[in-house]
């Protein structure tokens, strides 16, 4: 299926940590001193940001919809989901349920030209199953509105029905964020897996998947050299889990995404075209026999705490052992699942050694004996080789929380959305 | 009739202090083994369903039915084990708690 070569490829977390370890303290990182403060609260859900250079944010709610904060505080609704009024337009196909919603927002690249701008919905047209949706949108110049709503994916899979699974609600593993790489200009959109085992390892739907494609919903042209025959010619990547984070190396603009873990081993992977990411939770192969409703994600026990590692050995987050050429994963979060969320790259001299380095946030999920672990990772990668450097925890002065999205500011801070309701602000001097 | 009366205040005192302490013991509780998952106001967050207008006697039965292991609702596997070590005072706690602080 795939031969394709990559110094990612061999990369191994044990060649990490030797790196790591081996490093002389003088040369270890010096940290920064880092503030984190409630930048906006009082909001629902709030799951991504996009910023313009002058400090405008856009922030999409999971279950309201879009709307913009200008630099002197005053908030614009712009897009509306089902059930909300007070948005210059409202669309009543758009809803949430569970972990779907409204979730990614995307400034395209050329904004300040054609104010346009990208979100990733749930919606239910009539009596069609719902799907998830690329939405494109015009913003007025004042910012105040939308128009000219044009859907350029639009059947992404979205769980319709709930299943006998840990979070087993509909909307389940609905991936979500979209991102555009400045390096090649497409915007990437990953995608979940709805707990359905005949997702992640077939081209022909767009679940389980990172998407590349144009402004207008095209595929990238050279998506298709690199995947199997037959698969949709929007695929980049395939066998995902689910991925809600996506962020691009500042200097060679490899992709880099997280994946959630299946009560093990969040991932943190390095995309090479065409790659395979190895999850492929089908029941009756790879040593496995029934499932519940057909999928083996959280199998052998999906109820009770058991050893990650054991976990692991008998459902892979990555299967080496039917897919040997799949994407070698950067880091495994020491084979905890923690809600690993999303990932942005630290830009700015204020952050000292740690500009230009990764940072990957965590939900938390307490099950078992797994610690939630909410927080802030600091990864320094090397921007030449598949090698992490330092990985360490980001101060959070006012504290733990469901960190969901992080965005560079343009002031050089950043930027988290969380669950609670808040977006944090962290500010390096 | 003094006598009476000291009987009273002390039972009125200890029962305030017994009301404050349960709190106290169920909001430290709550914010250690809840809140990051319900939220710090129980309004619930992602797939995590909120606690808020909850009676205290809903939430009762329910962390009691999670902790003999019984399964309702998708997020079980989740509060299965958080439930499993709760005595009926931390229970009773909780409940009051909740019930009380998030309405």
């Amino acid at each position: 299926m795939m031969n394709k070569t990559s110094y990612l490829r061999s990369f191994s977390v044990a060649t990490a940590s030797a790196v790591l370890l081996s490093l002389p303290l003088s040369l270890q990182a010096q940290t920064p001193q880092v503030s984190q403060a409630v930048f906006m609260d009082g909001l629902e859900s709030p799951w991504d940001m996009a910023f313009l250079p002058n400090g405008t944010m856009f922030f999409t709610e999971k279950c309201k919809g879009l709307s913009v904060r200008l630099p002197d505080g005053t908030v614009n609704s712009l897009l509306g989901m089902s059930g909300t009024d007070g948005y210059s337009m409202t669309a009543a196909d758009l809803f949430c349920n569970g972990q779907a919603g409204m979730n990614g927002v995307a400034l395209d690249p050329n904004f300040d030209t054609n104010n346009t701008i990208f979100v990733y919905s749930a919606s239910r047209m009539g009596d069609s199953p719902a799907t998830n949706r690329v939405i494109r949108l015009k913003v007025s110049g004042d910012l105040s509105s939308v128009s000219n709503r044009n859907d350029i994916v639009e059947k992404i899979p979205y769980k319709q029905a709930p299943t006998d699974h840990p979070f087993g609600d509909a909307g389940a593993h609905n991936g979500g964020r979209i991102r555009f790489n400045p390096g090649d200009g497409f915007l990437y959109v990953p995608t979940g897996d709805n707990h359905n085992s005949s997702l992640p390892q077939f081209g022909d739907n767009l679940g389980s998947k990172v998407l590349r494609i144009d402004r207008d919903g095209n595929a990238a042209p050279v998506n298709a050299d690199a995947t199997p025959d037959g698969f949709d010619a929007r695929i980049f990547t395939y066998g995902h889990r689910n991925v809600q984070g996506v962020a691009f190396h500042p200097q060679t603009h490899q992709p880099i995404i997280t994946e959630h873990g299946p009560w093990h081993t969040d991932e943190l992977n390095a995309l090479v075209p065409g790659g395979n990411s190895g999850w492929d939770p089908r029941p009756n192969m790879a040593g496995r026999g029934d499932c519940p409703d057909d999928y083996c994600g959280y199998e052998p026990n999906q109820n009770e705490g058991m050893d990650p590692d054991e976990r692991r050995k008998y459902m892979p987050m990555t299967d080496y052992e039917t897919y040997p050429d799949a994407m070698r994963p950067l880091w495994t979060n020491n084979n905890y699942s923690q809600g690993i969320s999303s990932a942005a790259f630290l830009e700015g001299e204020q952050w000292g050694d740690w500009h230009g380095r990764l940072v990957v946030s965590f939900l938390g999920i307490g099950f078992g004996d797994t610690p939630v672990g909410q927080r802030i990772n600091v990864i320094d990668l090397h921007p030449w080789g598949p090698t992490i450097m330092d990985n360490r925890e980001m101060p959070l002065s006012a504290g733990p929380a469901r960190f969901r999205g992080l965005v560079m500011g343009p002031d050089g801070s950043l930027y988290a959305a969380v669950d609670e309701g808040q977006i944090h602000r962290f500010t390096a001097e | 009739m003094v006598r009476i009366l000291a009987c009273a205040m002390t039972i009125a005192l200890i029962s305030t202090q017994l009301q404050a302490a349960d709190q106290e013991a169920g909001k430290s509780l709550y914010l250690s083994n809840c809140a990051q998952c319900h939220g710090p106001t129980a309004k619930g967050m992602a797939s995590f369903p909120s606690l808020a207008g909850r009676e205290a006697s809903y939430i009762q039965s329910r962390l009691e039915t999670y902790r003999a292991g019984e399964r309702v609702g998708a997020n079980s596997g989740l509060m299965i084990p958080n439930a499993r070590d709760l005595s009926d005072e931390d229970i009773a706690n909780l409940s009051a708690y909740i019930s009380e602080n998030f309405k």
